[in-house]
């Protein structure tokens, strides 16, 4: 690949690459780790893959799966005790919910939902990859892509709740790392 | 298909358009167009959900990280891709890929679930993703749920059961036979206990006495049996084989 192509490549990717290795990881200095090693990875392995058709999901499935391999087990272990049913239908007010948040409070509570569910609901509002390839990126059936989509949603708009009554400090949702530029969103 | 089929499959929809073409949800996007209740629903949920990516749009990178990128794969030093061949060009990668695609959601929308045994009919039904028919945590109100619809009722699960937490239920038919489904969480893995009476069973079509738990690497699902007097029990889990061995 040229430089040429390999910067298209990177100005193409980067910006929705870092968002979701910020869900994932929580903080920017992680994020932004994860991001150049998935460029560094393509940069020394990339031209294997000879379909540039694949260009994106192979980006988005090599973050996901550095992340994986580089995250320590922390003990802060899932509790899904509080998860309200994930096909629980949305009301209308949930949309003004979000409308009157700033960016970084949605990232924080998109933060806070659980990892299995997380992944899969970023990518799906990163917009970047259909449901099939995100199956295909976090290497999952497309079946448990809809259902984990379908509860990941619930977590989500229970978070929202608790980032709109400002108990952002309950351990639900997580403290937001400091990122100007988000911030100025 | 009911509403709650076409909801479960409308939020896999992304809230730019981008999956308008994709025949899986098409019928779903039809019934939402034809049913005043559902229509508004999707539209709400489309609503949150444009709100939703445009907040997540307007995260920004921090500033260098751009050239950083760069600047570490120049070092790298990236190599020239070697001439390809015609047949390998992206237009006609690009055409094969859509085929392909379109012909693999065709067969996953179409095709009913396979498996030749309960076991494997469980495992197949759990990829495929399904929508259950009674939610609810309480055991007592998913026993009366499928006792009013005269479904397989499970005797007595394993007693680590009890730490786990009840999700909802379901009835389904396996090749002319009534089961039972039952669904459980913990820590972000899910126990689904699929159900059949035991006298429905006795021509091999259900699964071994004891046995599991097996993994199934194409699904990344794990699933283990067992009976009762009455009737025999099949486990699906996307836990890993130690912590499914933990519950039984």
């Amino acid at each position: 690949m040229t430089n040429e192509a390999f910067t298209h490549l990177v100005d193409a990717h980067y910006a929705a690459l870092y968002r979701f290795a910020l869900s994932l990881a929580r903080n920017s200095t992680d994020a932004c780790d994860l991001v150049q090693q998935t460029f560094y990875i393509w940069a020394t392995k990339g031209e294997a893959l000879r379909d540039g058709t694949k260009a994106k999901s192979w980006l988005f499935t090599t973050l996901y799966r550095e992340f994986l391999r580089g995250r320590r087990r922390d003990a802060r272990a899932t509790s899904l005790e509080d998860l309200p049913p994930g096909e629980k239908d949305i009301a209308a007010e949930e949309v003004d919910r979000v409308a009157k948040l700033d960016a970084a409070t949605v990232m924080t509570a998109l933060q806070s939902v659980d990892e299995v569910f997380r992944a899969p609901l970023t990518l799906f509002y990163l917009e970047e990859l259909s449901y099939i390839e995100i199956a295909d990126a976090l290497e999952v059936p497309i079946g448990t892509v809809m259902s984990r989509l379908s509860r990941g949603k619930a977590q989500l708009r229970a978070a929202l709740v608790a980032a709109e009554r400002g108990s952002g400090e309950n351990g639900k949702v997580v403290a937001f790392p400091a990122n100007k530029e988000a911030k100025r969103a | 298909m009911n509403n709650e089929e076409a909801k479960f499959r409308l939020r896999a929809y992304r809230p730019g358009g981008a999956d308008a073409g994709d025949p899986a949800l098409s019928e779903a996007l039809e019934q939402a167009k034809r049913d005043p209740a559902l229509g508004a629903w999707f539209e709400r949920e489309q609503a949150h959900g444009r709100a939703v990516a445009q907040k997540l749009a307007a995260v920004q990178p921090p500033a260098g990280l751009r050239e950083a990128i760069l600047a570490g794969a120049r070092a790298s030093k990236p190599k020239e891709p070697a001439a390809r061949p015609r047949w390998r060009s992206p237009l006609w990668l690009m055409a094969a890929a859509a085929v392909l695609m379109l012909g693999s959601v065709l067969t996953w929308w179409k095709a009913p679930v396979a498996g030749a045994t309960l076991d494997e009919f469980a495992v197949n039904f759990v990829a495929r993703g399904f929508v259950l028919q009674k939610h609810s945590a309480d055991l007592g109100a998913l026993r009366s749920w499928l006792t009013e619809r005269q479904g397989p009722l499970p005797e007595a699960l394993p007693a680590k059961f009890a730490e786990l937490r009840a999700l909802g239920c379901r009835t389904l038919d396996f090749r002319g036979r009534e089961v039972s489904l039952v669904c459980f969480e913990r820590g972000g893995k899910e126990y689904h206990v699929f159900v059949g009476r035991r006298s429905d069973f006795g021509d091999g079509a259900g699964p071994d006495a004891a046995a599991g738990p097996r993994a199934y690497p194409k699904t990344g699902l794990v699933a283990a049996t067992w009976s009762d007097a009455r009737h025999r029990y099949v486990l699906v889990s996307d836990a890993d084989l130690a912590t499914v061995r933990g519950v039984l």
